[in-house]
């Protein structure tokens, strides 16, 4: 027999990389927030003792956090891009992680490799493909222009200007979120779908369910922790997500909040503003883990051992 | 604070001149030159803060051509006729590719050490990794807006300039500048001013004759939307649309200016959908940007590599502002107070004052102009290397007179006060 303490010791280096390096470093963020800067070298000096804590640059963000101000919009704008951003990796990754999950027997390896495949290109440079792609003369340009797709686009206000995608346009950016992130959305629902006992699909169709009232009864039902697992997976890095906005439109009106993050840390005299944001998004983002956990805790307990 | 043309938040230009390498630039030797870069004063020392004239860190004046400042030596600096360290590594600290790994060699095959450099993204970033330890180098660059704070927190190290005889080789107003009275802790390396980029095949406007304001081309550029562009910088932003308005204080910290030129900013929203960014030297000549805020030789870049086959050079325009209408700046080189060699990291400041080797690095892979008497704008352009239409994009020593527009350092508060209004504007609200 084993000792008892064995198996839990399996969870020590978890444990200590969580606490090394992320409440650690969750905790300096706070210090940083909280602290005040050198004057001279504009060093961020954390406040580590709660008592001592500075609270006038969480005052001035959530003062800018209000509507009618930058912080506000700009973050109302992060919220409709990582929505719609979402939305467009479920429609568009539910059917493929469903056929690779179902439908795939022969090709599941090969498809499975193909939808690994994005990762062995780093996301940079799947961004950058994009510019060409979309540029005067671009491959990507001229397909959306012959096919029409630009000209419904253009007819259905979702895009201002057919001609030109890289102009500052909110489509292009959900466009590219989509794209960088899909792969993250698939993998976790493929999982979850293959997971799936087909006994349950035979089941509810030996009752007299349709194919699309079995699907929706059953197989959405029990892949719903895959689905928000995929959700939670894109879009926690999303939301934190400021180079897809720089690369493939660059207009002010189409920034995110981690723009926001990255402009007040990159250097300057209140790095303390970016930490601020930091935490207040880290708590926005917390509220929805702790539905995602709260779901899937329900789910856990509703699924028949 | 101030950003360099080099700053860029994602990619640096740096990597499209690094390949520039004639890029040039040139300048007249008009004798003489100024009493400006350094002031008419050279030599004078500013006394802090009395009279009200606002302070920077550490409580050091801040630097202006009317009022230049002569830093304190926190330390003597090192004796004259010392042999300088040999062996080892010599490290310098700059931007990524930002100088010719072959002048970088032959400086180590001379002095037998192995020359290495570690790169920051940029000067806010460097400063902040000098300070807080995490490297050590021998040399770093700098820029004279973030000189004081590096010299009040005992960053870089007083000089010697019985080391740097090269010292003489630069224009005479960076010889002793106004925000370094002496030299005493730095020596110029490159010189930049900003303008205008357009393409003349798409941009029918006269821009340089535009009246009452070149800048104003902006606020006009409705039939370009989506094809324009300003630097991804906070002071390069701010400053233009403070001249747009014709204000030429482009180091103001008054709040109601400064507010006041980002909501003109903001109007650029809905007049041509502006963008933001550094890659002017490559969307301009690829047609991705029709009309961008673009720093000098952007566009000498821009024809040299980005230009597609069948376009042709004269596409391209730079307005450069002149004398006294746009903002200008340079660089420098400083000796680290991490040093172990630092007698020959004053030789390496003096080395890269070398007439060829300055030249080499700057036509062979810089792009950036050093401040060189010797380098003649006129020999560049004979030798084909600067088209005749960007001609404008070259600086002159003229350029860097009394009236000049530099972006010079601010207060703290001031900072604040710029960043702030570039964060908004950026936010897109």
């Amino acid at each position: 027999m084993y000792p008892r303490w064995l198996w839990p010791l399996t969870a020590l280096p978890g444990v200590v990389w969580l606490l090394l390096l992320f409440l650690l470093p969750l905790y300096a963020v706070l210090g940083v927030a909280f602290g005040n800067v050198d004057p001279v070298l504009l060093q961020p000096i954390p406040a580590w003792n709660p008592a001592d804590w500075n609270t006038s640059w969480f005052t001035h963000v959530l003062g800018q956090l209000v509507p009618g101000n930058a912080f506000w919009d700009v973050f109302v704008r992060t919220c409709e891009y990582v929505g719609l951003s979402l939305a467009g990796c479920i429609l568009i990754g539910y059917p493929v992680a469903y056929f690779v999950a179902r439908h795939a027997s022969r090709t599941k390896s090969l498809l499975l490799i193909l939808l690994v495949l994005p990762f062995w290109i780093s996301y940079l440079m799947r961004m950058l493909a994009w510019i060409n792609l979309l540029s005067p003369g671009g491959y990507g340009l001229r397909f959306l222009s012959a096919t029409g797709i630009s000209s419904v686009l253009f007819h259905l206000g979702v895009i201002s200007d057919p001609s030109n995608y890289l102009g500052g346009q909110s489509f292009t950016v959900i466009l590219g979120l989509i794209y960088g992130y899909i792969p993250y959305f698939i993998l976790p629902l493929y999982a979850s779908l293959d997971r799936i006992d087909r006994s349950h699909l035979e089941a509810a169709r030996d009752l007299g369910a349709s194919p699309f009232r079995a699907f929706w009864h059953v197989t959405v039902p029990l892949s719903k922790t895959g689905l928000l697992g995929g959700a939670v997976l894109i879009t926690l890095p999303m939301f934190g997500d400021y180079y897809t906005p720089n690369i493939v439109s660059g207009a002010p009106t189409t920034s995110m909040i981690g723009n926001q993050i990255d402009l007040y840390f990159h250097g300057g005299p209140q790095p303390t503003i970016g930490a601020a944001i930091t935490i207040l998004l880290s708590a926005f983002l917390m509220i929805l883990m702790l539905y995602y956990m709260r779901t899937i805790h329900r789910a856990s307990r509703e699924i028949p051992a | 604070m101030t950003f360099h043309p080099r700053e860029s938040r994602g990619y640096t230009r740096r990597e499209a001149l690094l390949r520039a390498g004639g890029a040039a630039i040139s300048l007249s030797s008009i004798p003489g030159f100024l009493a400006a870069c350094g002031g008419s004063t050279p030599g004078t020392t500013s006394t802090g803060a009395a009279g009200g004239w606002p302070v920077g860190p550490g409580g050091i004046p801040l630097a202006r051509a009317s009022h230049p400042v002569t830093l304190k030596r926190w330390e003597d600096p090192i004796a004259s006729g010392m042999k300088p360290e040999t062996g080892g590594t010599f490290t310098i600290f700059n931007y990524p590719a930002y100088i010719d790994p072959a002048v970088l060699k032959a400086f180590g095959k001379k002095y037998g050490v192995t020359v290495k450099v570690t790169p920051f993204d940029n000067i806010a970033t460097g400063v902040t990794k000098l300070a807080s330890g995490t490297v050590s180098p021998d040399v770093t660059e700098m820029t004279p807006d973030q000189l004081p704070r590096v010299v009040a927190g005992k960053l870089v190290k007083p000089l010697n300039l019985d080391y740097i005889p090269n010292l003489k080789n630069v224009w005479p107003g960076f010889q002793s500048p106004y925000y370094d009275v002496g030299s005493r802790y730095g020596v110029p390396y490159t010189v930049y001013s900003t303008g205008i980029a357009y393409r003349t095949d798409r941009v029918k406007e006269d821009i340089p004759n535009l009246k009452p304001n070149p800048w104003d081309i902006f606020w006009h550029s409705q039939k370009y939307t989506g094809k324009v562009a300003l630097l991804s910088e906070e002071r390069e932003t701010i400053a233009m649309a403070l001249l747009h308005r014709g204000i030429k204080d482009i180091n103001t910290e008054d709040p109601t200016l400064v507010n006041r030129a980002v909501k003109d900013l903001q109007e650029l929203y809905k007049i041509c959908s502006i963008k933001v960014g550094d890659l002017q030297y490559e969307n301009v000549p690829e047609d991705k940007a029709w009309l961008n805020q673009a720093w000098s030789g952007d566009m000498l870049a821009g024809y040299l590599y980005y230009l597609p086959n069948k376009q042709t050079g004269k596409l391209l325009r730079f307005w450069n502002p002149g004398y006294g209408n746009g903002p200008i700046g340079n660089d420098l080189w400083c000796v680290c107070s991490t040093t172990k060699k630092p007698v020959l990291a004053h030789l390496f400041l003096n080395y890269m004052l070398d007439n060829g080797v300055g030249y080499k690095n700057f036509v062979d892979f810089n792009g950036y102009q050093p401040p060189f008497n010797e380098i003649q704008s006129e020999s560049l352009i004979k030798k084909g290397v600067i088209p005749e239409t960007l001609a404008s994009s070259v600086l002159t020593e003229r350029d860097f007179g009394p009236k000049a527009l530099v972006e010079a350092g601010l207060t703290n508060t001031g900072e604040s006060l710029w960043q702030n209004g570039y964060a908004t504007f950026t936010s897109g609200a």
